[in-house]
């Protein structure tokens, strides 16, 4: 253990923290639903399938930073 | 990696016949349903199945890209989505899923790519495709360029990272439980807690998170296919 690898944690954390913002925005997107229902409670099957379809796109973010965040710490030895 | 004939093979290789398999058991099991269905009868049992996905499937379809395309590209998109659902599920049964291999997900995101390109070249010549690299101002040609391959990279980056994330925090959890039952039960016999544990987990990064994955996977392939044929 030296310190390479310790920096290679710490940028591992650091890629991760781009779930950040993406749970602020898919809160703000549950929550615009959320209203949308209240006032059209008819179109509650449509608006839950955009709303799945919208988070699962902006989670691509997270994704990602949880991707590189994984090969740090798998690959560097 | 194993070797085969003195051959060495990656295990995607034989997961992907075996997903192939599956697919293939399904498909005869509906034709052999339907030749001895009565017409005019209730339909049941494993015709019933094949009968709501095929309605599932055309209007999705339909309503993504219209009537007369939906002929064309109904079938491809039915049978991506089987595909695409059961890789992502071949966790529950204990094998490596060929999706959380990068060149499957970037094979598939290609075919979608070049039908994206090929339409967009059939309805336009390859005179309007190259003349839409400039528009509205010559400067945008770098960011046609990039838009060009961004459906490309995300599209194929956003399968793989979410099922490969979640096979590699299964393996966490499972190698954390492992080690917890060895220090509760003094023996390294049985994983209590990760067998107690572990379907709740699965049922989430395998069941649903590869279904919304798959429905993402095709939604974006239907809509960018069909944002390029003229409106009717």
């Amino acid at each position: 253990m030296d310190i390479g690898r310790g920096l290679v944690a710490v940028g591992a954390g650091l890629a991760v923290m781009t779930g950040l913002m993406t749970g602020i925005g898919q809160g703000y997107a549950a929550g615009k639903a959320v209203e949308a229902v209240a006032r059209n409670p008819e179109a509650e099957g449509k608006i839950r399938a955009m709303l799945i379809l919208g988070d699962a796109i902006a989670e691509t973010c997270a994704i990602y930073g949880l991707l590189v965040a994984f090969l740090l710490m798998f690959v560097f030895q | 990696m194993f070797t085969f004939l003195g051959v060495s093979l990656q295990i995607e290789i034989i997961t992907i016949l075996i997903v192939m398999a599956m697919v293939f058991a399904f498909l005869f099991a509906v034709n052999r349903a339907i030749k001895k269905a009565d017409p005019l009868a209730k339909p049941k049992g494993i015709l019933l199945l094949g009968l709501i996905y095929y309605k599932m499937m055309d209007g999705f379809v339909t309503g993504n890209m219209g009537k007369k395309a939906a002929k064309h590209y109904g079938p491809y998109i039915a049978a991506l989505a089987m595909f695409m659902f059961l890789s992502n599920i071949l966790g529950l049964i204990a094998l490596p899923s060929p999706t959380a291999n990068y060149s499957v997900t970037l094979t598939l995101a290609l075919i979608t790519w070049v039908l994206i390109q090929s339409t967009k070249i059939k309805f336009n010549g390859i005179g309007g495709y190259l003349h839409g690299f400039i528009e509205p101002f010559p400067p945008f040609i770098i960011m046609n360029v990039f838009g060009l391959f961004a459906p490309l990279i995300s599209m194929s980056l956003r399968l793989f990272g979410n099922i490969t994330s979640g096979s590699v925090l299964m393996m966490l959890f499972y190698t954390f439980t492992q080690w917890l039952s060895t220090i509760v039960l003094r023996s390294e016999l049985l994983n209590v807690f990760g067998i107690l544990i572990a379907p709740f987990l699965h049922a989430y990064f395998d069941l649903f998170a590869g279904f919304i994955q798959t429905y993402i996977f095709i939604s974006l392939t239907t809509i960018f296919i069909g944002i390029e044929m003229p409106q009717d």
